[in-house]
């Protein structure tokens, strides 16, 4: 297993460069922009008065937009699950499937790697990716606070991450899952992708309209804390997020120790349309 | 099942969807043996060899490798397989060096490696190359370095030359023969029968999903037809060697000369040409490709 591990973390370390890297600038940059709003607080809020209710919905409370908690809430956290679950969705549904499709997995599996080793390897290599991406995203954001004036203790900066890392943990277990039950790692991230997006509509919709409250209980969004984090984490939600990721893992893992290795389309899904015209028809019979 | 045997399968069958793949194969191999599994595209040859490695699961039949089921023992199983598939995929931005390492290290760091190099300088190999940047000949020979390199106790290739110049084609073939001198057991999927006849102790010949014979490569030829030219010294009644089992007469000239098609053994045709004034016989063997199209094209007849 360690060997899949090892090998597998080293194939994703320009996802840990290009994500984390990208996430962290993002982040100097925000901190460093806070000295030039600190001045401008009261213009600012006057005019985030007027923004509309849903808009507030989807990028959060900017009643305290002048703090550094409130600040980084709105600018950073609020949008982050969809930017990084794009990351989660693609390497979830890829984990073991984009190998299959490539032919890589046949010689690999022909090797004494169990399947289990070999899920269990890649599934902690992801872990341990989304981790560094979201370490260096930290990192981008707690340095610069030494020579600014947004000032957050590093241990309560770490508290949305881990919120962050349940979301990209759950889409990316969702994901791996779906890739292992529809016949191709594009339809499994088209799911995935759906399902992050309708999640994100879904839980923002929700605040401003009650009729959909009973059905963002179903949304993985629902139960992330941007701004909120500051002021402690929702364990129950955090281990509610991990619990049900455990559980699509250990499906994933159920289904991809019973099932055939495919290769050239073996186990594909084909629907049988009629043809376009009758014209078609008449041709085929021909 | 003998302890002798490598691999032993009774009743195999497998299908994809409606697609029957296998319809019930059986096979044997003994160890240190070397077996060639010949069919077209399609027959059957790489699902009987996925199976063998627990890549698919057969839907029926008994599959054992050394003695063991690969479902129950698939770790065990490979660590004594060396593959190579038949369509093979390696990660396209390592180096040759690179890949062996990581199959190396999948197999705990326990291959000696100056066996690779000497394996590559045999197939003239350069293991600094990017994989991205090799001609599918040279991505072959990582294939093959890999499957050889753990001195496996069964080889299973799928078409090992596919790609590979004359000369390397022939390397392959003397680095399966040592193999087999090593005792290790050879699977060898093909459809090239030059090949398979130089190196292979038994031949399967798979259709449709079933092994329709299984024979070593001189009994298969023996068995078969082969046509005999016969000249007299002078005319005599060729109505004769009609009458002579497993003798059929072709053509006949003047009685001065003779075209005979002979099934089986030549003994009897032999005896009955000893009583008369032969002055020269020719015989023809047909070649294992001649025999392997027989077979398809009965098939096609069937169809």
């Amino acid at each position: 297993m360690l060997t899949v591990f090892r090998y597998t973390l080293r194939r994703y370390r320009g996802q840990i460069i290009g994500w984390g890297i990208g996430l962290g600038l993002v982040g100097v940059l925000l901190v460093s922009m806070f000295d030039s709003i600190g001045t401008q607080t009261e213009a600012l809020n006057e005019y985030l008065s007027v923004f509309p209710e849903e808009f507030i919905a989807f990028f959060g409370d900017f009643t305290d937009f002048g703090t550094p908690e409130g600040f980084l809430g709105v600018e950073f956290f609020s949008y982050m699950p969809i930017i990084i679950g794009i990351f989660a969705v693609l390497i979830g549904s890829g984990l073991l499937v984009s190998d299959e499709e490539n032919g890589t997995l046949d010689l690999i599996l022909a090797y004494p790697v169990s399947r289990t080793a070999l899920f269990a390897g890649r599934v902690l290599a992801f872990i341990v990716t989304s981790v560094a991406i979201l370490g260096l995203a930290w990192l981008g954001l707690a340095l610069p606070m030494s020579w600014s004036s947004l000032k957050i203790d590093p241990d309560v900066l770490a508290l949305p991450f881990v919120s962050l890392l349940a979301q990209i943990l759950i889409f990316g277990a969702l994901s791996l899952l779906c890739s292992m039950l529809l016949p191709s790692r594009g339809m499994a991230s088209m799911v995935g992708g759906v399902f992050l997006v309708a999640s994100f509509f879904i839980t923002g919709l929700a605040k401003i309209n009650d009729k959909l409250e009973a059905v963002a209980k179903f949304s993985p969004l629902n139960y992330y804390q941007a701004r909120e984090a500051f002021d402690g984490l929702n364990g129950t939600w955090v281990a509610g997020l991990l619990g049900v990721t455990l559980v699509f893992i250990v499906l994933a893992w159920w289904l991809f120790r019973q099932r055939d290795i495919r290769v050239g389309g073996e186990g594909g899904w084909r629907l049988s349309l009629p043809p376009l015209h009758r014209g078609a028809k008449i041709e085929a019979r021909a | 099942m003998s302890a002798e045997l490598a691999l032993y399968a009774q009743g195999l069958t497998k299908s994809y969807g409606r697609v029957r793949a296998l319809r019930g194969i059986d096979l044997e191999i003994r160890r240190g043996e070397v077996l060639g599994y010949l069919g077209p595209n399609g027959a059957g040859k790489t699902t009987t060899i996925r199976c063998l490695l627990d890549l698919i699961r057969p839907d029926g039949g008994t599959l054992k490798v050394f003695g063991m089921n690969p479902q129950d023992k698939s770790v065990e199983v490979r660590a004594r397989c060396g593959y190579l598939p038949g369509e093979l995929q390696i990660d396209p931005n390592r180096t040759a060096r690179g890949a062996l390492r990581y199959f190396n290290a999948l197999r705990g760091n326990s291959v000696d490696w100056n066996y690779v190099n000497e394996l590559s300088e045999r197939l003239q190999l350069d293991l600094k190359t990017t994989i991205k940047n090799m001609s599918h000949g040279n991505k072959q020979k990582i294939g093959i370095v890999q499957a050889l390199m753990h001195k496996p106790d069964l080889l299973l290739l799928d078409e090992p030359t596919l790609g590979l110049d004359p000369l390397i084609q022939r390397e392959v073939l003397r680095l399966i023969l040592d193999a087999k001198a090593q005792g290790t057991s050879v699977f060898f999927s093909s459809h090239i029968m030059s090949e398979v006849e130089a190196v292979a102790d038994r031949v399967a010949i798979i259709r449709k999903g079933v092994v329709v014979e299984e024979a070593e490569p001189s009994s298969l030829i023996n068995r078969a037809f082969r046509r005999a030219s016969v000249r007299f010294k002078q005319a005599v009644d060729v109505d004769l060697l009609d009458e002579v089992p497993g003798v059929t007469v072709l053509s006949r000239d003047d009685g001065t000369s003779v075209l005979l098609q002979v099934e089986g053994e030549m003994e009897n045709l032999l005896k009955a040409l000893a009583v008369l004034p032969v002055i020269d016989l020719e015989t023809e063997r047909p070649s294992l490709e001649e025999i392997f199209l027989a077979y398809y094209e009965d098939e096609e007849q069937e169809a």
